[in-house]
């Protein structure tokens, strides 16, 4: 289908990362007529910087700081469960391999207080639908002899892994495409307004845009992105570091994660050990101000501790280091997701706050659902803008 | 790992970093230089490796002054060397130091950090001013036939015979269009080699283009007096040496066994009919050269694109300050000019450095600087009459590469692979985009091999200007490192106990 020019466009999608272009996706696919517009090139941010981990335990920093703060961040588990199956089927529905692999997922104990976490997340975790089984020392060796003897047990989750995030976002703009969307790059949203009627875009390249709905996926950009319409998101932007190695023969092939400390990893299909886990980088500051377009710089402290990935996997050591980079996303402060219509604003919707790589294609279908019903098969209300309303940012 | 305080960094011992070692020495500067190579002298003033034995290849009238600074450089106190090191990243350039991430009490310093790993591991440096003088490498073109063994740049051919006394061949063609192959086909002669012919793809200079030669010719005589010689060489010994030639491919089952070359058009583009094959085990192509910035880009300082100086240059200023303070660069990271022009820019990156450091007051200064700006003009004269003989036809050479040829041989991707994912893809506009989906350039060599060529590529295919697709991003380590060595620094920070403050060094 070609995109029809005398059509007017009823949704307006900005940014071209996974959850945009997977957006521009489900929303073209049901038949409405959307533009993508995205400053840079599509997957050029996060959604191609991360490291491509399927993770759907709760991770280390939702457990890390105390039995609230996790019992919080399991209300996002229902949207785990459902990005568990949309993974699953999502090469059959895009037509195309984007190196998704369920192979299993290891979250590693180091020591009897990992394990005692371990097994206070595995608790929540069944409560709320997700099963996972904690291994002891032998059976977590017996699964995965790549591991140190430092290691002396693991949860393990079977419908965890990786997919390719080189490939996702790009197979979700082709399947958008052939669906009608438009999906322009290098077009820089600098102004948003609503008329009463409709919310009129300008771009930095002087385009005017018309549309009845604005769903803003912009990953660290959101905040700045919504605020062109006045509202004040509450997000922190996070930087964070990743490692990556030169290829080695087939060596690990589960998603690796650590329950005491930041530290992820796995191995790709071409055999490179990617590394991370939350390891923080630095903002660009000028006159006091974070500069989001400046790549964050890099923390030398969290340059080394890529090299904990020693520690649990002794192989690696062997291996060159590649690439070390810097990639930003943006938390809600409960780090449960910021997903849905914005209070006070008609058809202003957002999409970001963490794990938006693992849980895109369950975002973006629901958002997609509710910005054209109104309503989701599964409710979004413990993860819609609306729970920060007494901070009046709209 | 350790903390050290240099007072001047250099990275790169060749000569444009030799020469502001020197410079900064005499003035009083504590200098401090890293390099990769196992001996100082860098691609040019390469020497044999310990133990390679052999003649020394800087023996001769044209690398006097190399030998000379080479002498001066080891022989001075305030000069420290770190050979087999390679600066592998700069960190804390572009937003204001913090203490938070240091050991509790630790004092961190204002200026760049500079990690590099050597024998006995990593180390953070945290100098006052770091000069860059990385060099440059030969110019990579894609043809048939270019991955199979036997297949070099003439800078490898060189590599080999000045570091190893090693043949790279029997039977050599050599084809391209720098000087540097007539210079590479006179040693390769004299160690015995068989020089089948040497091809250049431009004719021979134009009457106006030799009246700029001549202008060129003041402070330049000896580096045109070391290619009339080579020439010499080349036809005493009966070596062809041909214009308006270019290799269209190797061909070969295991190695290299014959050289494909063909008649060019004024435009590099090959004469129908014109094609002949000559039998050889070798082929080295030099094309140019592509100014090593990736530690200077990591950092952070500008680059810009100027293809007839090598691609992507630093950008910088008079006095070879770069984009970022406490960094300068010299030689042919700010354009390729040559190892004469390094020499001179060394000396003037270096003059500035001491000033700004408050070793060189600004009358020594200002007595020093007139002979270094003359000698800056005379070596960019020659730099000049070079680039505009000597720059190779970028389109032309991504004409050579067919559908099926690897344009990136770490990952195997082919030519076709990028037109695949460019035509699948609309909209793909930059080198890392396309590096992002393709994977050309994610491998081992970081994208030195295959960058040049892919930009060219997207240039051809899309229109899009060069400037624009832009380079890699360079990411830290600018060369592979081990993840042991990182692991070892790790644990060393983590388990040193903090610094007394009252130890510390006040900057």
């Amino acid at each position: 289908m070609t995109p029809d020019p005398t059509k007017p466009t009823e949704v307006l999608v900005v940014g071209g990362g996974l959850l945009g272009c997977a957006l521009a996706y489900h929303l073209a696919r049901a038949g409405a007529s959307v533009q993508l517009i995205e400053k840079d090139q599509l997957n050029r941010h996060a959604s191609g910087q991360n490291a491509g981990s399927l993770h759907f335990q709760l991770e280390y920093r939702m457990i890390q700081h105390g039995p609230t703060v996790a019992a919080r961040a399991a209300e996002a588990l229902p949207l785990h469960l459902d990005a568990m199956h949309s993974w699953a089927g999502l090469e059959d529905e895009l037509g195309e391999s984007c190196g998704v692999r369920r192979s299993g997922g290891l979250m590693l104990a180091e020591s009897p207080e990992d394990m005692a976490l371990l097994a206070h997340k595995a608790h929540l975790e069944h409560t709320h639908g997700l099963h996972v089984e904690l291994l002891d020392a032998r059976a977590t060796h017996e699964r995965a002899p790549y591991l140190s003897d430092r290691v002396i047990g693991a949860a393990w989750c079977p419908g965890e892994g990786k997919a390719n995030p080189r490939l996702v976002t790009h197979a979700y703009a082709r399947a958008a495409r052939r669906h009608g969307a438009r999906i322009d790059t290098g077009v820089r949203l600098t102004a948003l307004r609503h008329d009463g009627r409709q919310w009129l875009a300008e771009t930095a390249g002087g385009r005017r845009m018309a549309a009845r709905a604005v769903v803003v996926a912009a990953g660290v950009w959101t905040g700045e992105v919504a605020a062109m319409a006045d509202i004040r998101l509450p997000l922190v932007p996070v930087a964070l570091t990743m490692t990556v190695t030169a290829a080695a023969p087939p060596l690990i092939p589960h998603l690796v994660q650590h329950a005491g400390r930041r530290l992820s990893l796995k191995q790709t299909e071409e055999g490179n050990v990617l590394i991370g886990g939350g390891r923080a980088a630095k903002f660009v500051q000028h006159a006091g101000a974070l500069d989001l377009d400046a790549r964050p710089e890099l923390r030398l402290d969290s340059v080394f501790a890529g090299a904990d990935a020693a520690r649990v996997v002794p192989a690696v050591q062997r291996l060159p280091v590649l690439r070390i980079w810097s990639g930003a996303t943006s938390l809600a402060p409960d780090q449960l997701p910021l997903l849905g219509p914005v209070p006070r604003r008609p058809d202003f919707f957002v999409a970001t706050g963490g794990s938006g790589f693992t849980l895109g294609p369950t975002y973006s279908r629901l958002l997609a659902e509710q910005v054209l019903t109104g309503t989701t098969g599964l409710p979004l209300d413990d993860y819609s803008p609306a729970r920060f309303g007494a901070l009046n940012f709209v | 790992m350790t903390a050290t305080e240099p007072q001047v960094l250099i990275v790169g011992a060749g000569p444009a970093g030799l020469a502001a070692a020197v410079t900064a020495a005499h003035h009083g500067a504590q200098v401090l230089v890293v390099d990769e190579q196992a001996r100082p002298g860098g691609q040019i003033w390469r020497r044999p490796d310990p133990g390679a034995g052999g003649p020394d290849p800087l023996a001769g009238p044209a690398y006097a002054a190399g030998r000379a600074l080479l002498a001066r450089a080891a022989a001075h106190p305030r000069i420290t060397f770190a050979h087999d090191t390679t600066a592998w990243g700069v960190f804390g350039t572009s937003t204001t130091p913090d203490g938070f991430a240091a050991p509790p009490g630790t004092l961190v310093p204002d200026g760049p950090r500079v990690a590099v790993h050597g024998p006995d591991g990593v180390h953070i440096l945290l100098p006052r001013a770091l000069l860059l003088t990385a060099g440059a490498y030969d110019l990579p073109v894609p043809v048939p036939g270019w991955t199979l063994p036997g297949f070099f740049t003439v800078g490898g051919i060189q590599a080999l015979l000045k570091g190893h006394r090693t043949l790279a061949g029997r039977r050599i063609v050599l084809a391209g269009a720098h000087p540097l192959l007539l210079i590479a086909a006179a040693q390769l002669v004299r160690a015995g080699a068989d020089v089948a012919e040497v091809a250049f793809a431009q004719g021979l200079p134009a009457p106006t283009e030799l009246t700029r030669a001549l202008a060129a010719l003041p402070g330049n005589r000896a580096k045109v007096a070391e290619g009339l010689a080579a020439v010499r060489t080349l036809r005493q010994a009966g070596v062809p040496i041909r214009t308006h030639t270019l290799v269209l491919r190797a061909e070969g089952d295991e190695h290299v066994n014959a050289a494909v070359l063909a008649r060019v058009d004024r435009n590099w583009r090959p004469v129908p009919g014109t094609e002949r094959t000559i039998a050889c085990d070798t082929v080295g192509t030099g094309y140019g050269f592509v100014p090593s910035t990736e530690l200077a880009r990591q950092a952070g300082c500008a680059a810009t694109w100027n293809g007839s100086a090598g691609g992507w240059v630093l950008v910088h200023d008079h006095a070879m300050r770069t984009t970022l303070p406490h960094i300068w660069a010299a030689g042919e990271l700010t354009g390729i000019a040559g190892a004469e022009h390094a020499v001179a820019a060394g000396k003037r990156a270096a003059l500035d450095i001491c000033r700004s450091l408050g070793i060189l007051d600004t009358a020594d200064h200002d007595r020093e600087l007139p002979a270094v700006e003359r000698e800056l003009a005379a070596t960019t004269r020659m730099a000049r009459l070079l680039e505009h003989t000597c720059t190779p036809d970028r389109a032309a050479l991504n004409a050579l590469a067919e559908d099926d040829t690897l344009l990136c041989r770490c990952e195997e991707v082919t030519y076709r692979k990028i037109r695949h994912t460019l035509r699948d893809n609309p909209g793909l506009g930059t080198a890392d985009a396309v590096k992002l989906l393709t994977r050309a350039g994610m491998g081992p060599c970081q994208g030195r091999m295959c960058a040049p060529a892919l930009v060219e590529l997207l240039h051809q295919e899309t229109r899009i200007p060069r400037e624009t697709l832009g380079p890699f991003t360079a990411r830290p380590p600018i060369k592979p490192l081990p993840l042991a060595a990182l692991a070892d620094a790790h644990d060393a920070t983590t388990h040193t106990p903090p610094a007394p403050a009252d130890t510390e060094t006040p900057r």
